[in-house]
């Protein structure tokens, strides 16, 4: 067991690209890091950089207080798994889970008694004596983790284990993932491009985008207080909406209707190079059916009307889904969450308005329904670099602050 | 009318095979006939011998001559084709897994040695060995044969190699393997029918060469068999060669039939499957 620390590490390939920048980073013994991100921004090639599988072009990576850059993995004592699970084909499962252990030279008796040991833990005991084939995707999966735990590394690194699942075993693994990590107490790394596997799994959850870490944190500060337009639209299901707003006399004109500034926001918005164009961000769950608000949270909020699209209910809330007119908004963080999201125009960018309402909501579909949103909860970015304005000290304190 | 419609395909292609088995297998079976014979009865012209006699068996192995050119073609293919297998796989794994300068290059060139014209090459090559003192010895055949085998193998190993996950390469290193470990404990095995296909074909190919056999040898102490046939007289000078050759024809044909169903075994396609996401 043992801690990770990046410090500055980057990797560049010999064409020019630069497929990670500066990584800075210090992970605690036992803890759990998830590395989470759009397809290509650097997090598995930040993997295999811990792993030793691809050289670091500069920078410095320690595990356990020791310089390890220039060693090769099997010199690190770190555990991997891999998407594609990289089971041995020409093997039983009692023999992949042996391998690195035989590769160790450890004796035929210690061998078998780890090797029972992990399979027990794993439920993996009647399948010893099987060969990959004739496993099923979970089986396999487990397998591949027992290949992991069985000689007891400074570290896991695992690379998408459970993207091969299909959905409902990969809410089970997801558990067995994290009961296992806090048995064992071992430092893991975790890549995953999921969102919803970052925020349910890790202690920390790293965000990062084009090789460059966005922040970092646990996932329930993340969630709340996104340093900028990209954390704040990856994380979170259904995304953030993002609405244009335009700054005029001390208060924002947005599609939602006019929204007034604290002095906090306001004083930002002084500065001489402070944007006329701002992007407003409401998560789904701050909006509410205005019928449903008390007289004291309506006053800090705001209220609008807007035909309603699409009523999805769920039982114990109603994601209800409303047209409203006005310019897009429109940054490059935006385009490349769509572009990862896989759909051309993004949920959030504009036009189509998610909102996650209580379940008594009487809302018809076809019909106009007024609804309040939570003003101390909104976050203002700005469109050229994608900064939250709304952000003091790390806290997002919403547009009223003073 | 499925059935009928796979009836009918069945027949087909039953007709078909036959037909390809008849194409090939005739003039096969016509020679072993032939070494059956007596020699009043050679020329017959009748498919099923009327005398069998093994005598023809009898004369190639009563001469040394015969016996001394099946241990010189057996040695020979054996030594070339264990080189060709090793070099042809380190050759192959290096280019399917790295980008190094060259690749390109060694690629082209190895494809430009297999299309070479062999012909062309014999009297630079009788000349050379004759300087080096090589002529007429094992090595003077088998490194013509590594040669233009290598090419060979180097295709086919590549091949099979880029098909075995890069995953699990990097999984042996995780796990504490070296590269050769990883190589030898896990690449290897999985590219196990690669290089008994590969293995085979290119003892194939040395067994059956005759040009560099008749070329880069003049005495027994090399000559391989299809060499040696062509010299062949008979257990007298006087006496028509044709049964003698046929049945050294016939000896000659079961090594590599044997090589064929020993390695066949082997070839056990999907053996990789269950190493990924199957």
């Amino acid at each position: 067991m043992a801690d990770i620390v990046l410090d500055k590490v980057s990797k560049s390939f010999p064409d020019g690209t630069v497929a990670v920048q500066d990584v800075d980073l210090e992970i605690a013994d036992g803890e759990f890091v998830i590395l989470v991100g759009p397809s290509g921004c650097g997090k598995s090639t930040t993997l295999n950089m811990i792993a030793g599988l691809e050289d670091i072009t500069s920078g410095e990576l320690r595990i356990a207080g020791q310089r390890v850059n220039d060693k090769a993995p099997r010199d690190r004592d770190i555990a991997m798994v891999f998407q594609s699970y990289a089971l041995y084909p020409n093997m039983t499962v009692r023999e992949n889970m042996a391998f690195p252990l035989r590769l160790a030279k450890l004796d035929k008796e210690t061998i078998n008694a780890k090797v029972d040991e992990a399979a027990k833990v794993l439920e993996l005991v009647p399948l010893l004596d099987r060969k990959p084939a004739n496993l099923s995707g979970g089986q396999r999966q487990r397998v591949a983790m027992g290949r992991a735990i069985v000689r007891q590394p400074k570290a896991f690194l695992m690379d998408e284990p459970l993207s091969n699942l299909d959905a409902k075993l990969r809410v089970q693994m997801r558990t067995v993932v994290s009961r296992l990590q806090k048995q064992l107490g071992t430092t893991t790394v975790y890549v995953t491009h999921d969102q919803t596997e970052a925020m349910t799994l890790g202690d920390r959850v790293v965000i990062m985008r084009g090789g460059a870490v966005q922040q970092v944190g646990p996932p329930q500060e993340l969630y709340d207080h996104p340093r900028n337009l990209f954390v704040a639209g990856f994380i979170g299901s259904p995304s953030m909406n993002f609405l244009h707003a335009a700054v005029q006399d001390g208060s924002l004109h947005t599609a939602l209707g006019e929204v007034p500034l604290g002095d906090r926001v306001r004083r930002e918005l002084e500065a001489a190079d402070a944007p006329r164009e701002l992007i407003l961000g409401v998560r789904p769950e701050h909006f509410e059916d205005a019928e449903l608000v008390d007289e004291d949270t309506r006053r800090r909020g705001l209220e609008f009307e807007a035909p309603v699209e699409i009523v999805e209910s769920m039982g114990s809330d109603k994601y209800v889904y409303f047209t409203v007119e006005g310019e897009r908004a429109s940054a490059a963080e935006l385009e490349e969450l769509a572009a990862d999201a896989g759909a051309g125009d993004f949920a959030g960018g504009g036009g189509n308005l998610v909102t996650r309402l209580s379940a008594e909501s009487p809302v018809v579909e076809g019909q106009s329904r007024r609804v309040w949103f939570n003003l101390e909860k909104i976050h203002l970015f700005d469109p050229t670099n994608g900064r939250n304005l709304t952000l003091h000290e790390g806290r997002a304190a919403g547009a009223l602050a003073d | 009318m499925a059935v009928e419609t796979t009836t009918r395909a069945k027949l087909r292609w039953g007709l078909l095979d036959v037909l390809v088995i008849v194409f090939a297998m005739v003039p096969v079976l016509w020679i072993a006939s032939l070494s059956f014979k007596t020699p009043a009865t050679l020329t017959d012209g009748k498919f099923f011998p009327r005398e069998w006699t093994l005598d023809n068996y009898k004369t190639i192995f009563d001469t040394d001559q015969f016996v001394r050119a099946l241990i010189n073609s057996i040695g020979i293919a054996l030594v070339a084709t264990l080189v060709a297998v090793v070099l042809g796989a380190m050759a192959a794994y290096a280019i399917s897994r790295l980008d190094f300068p060259g690749k390109g290059l060694l690629v082209g060139v190895s494809l430009l040695i297999a299309m070479f014209p062999q012909v062309s090459l014999v009297s630079p090559l009788f000349e050379i060995e004759r300087q080096l003192k090589i002529f007429d010895t094992w090595p003077g055949l088998i490194l013509p044969y590594i040669t233009f085998a290598l090419p060979l193998a180097i295709y086919t190993l590549s091949a099979f190699f880029k098909q075995i996950p890069w995953d699990l390469e990097k999984a042996a290193k995780m796990d504490g393997a070296t590269q050769a470990q990883a190589f030898r404990r896990v690449i290897a095995p999985l590219a196990a029918p690669g290089l008994f296909t590969t293995a085979i074909l290119v003892f194939i190919f040395c067994w059956n060469d005759f040009l560099f056999a008749i070329s880069l040898t003049s005495t027994e102490r090399s000559r391989t068999v299809p060499a040696a046939l062509s010299f062949f007289t008979g257990a007298s000078q006087f006496e028509d060669p044709t049964g003698a050759i046929c049945a050294a024809a016939v000896v000659i044909t079961v090594p590599i039939i044997l090589f064929v169903l020993f390695f066949q075994r082997r070839i056990v396609s999907g053996l990789t499957s269950g190493a990924v996401k199957g």
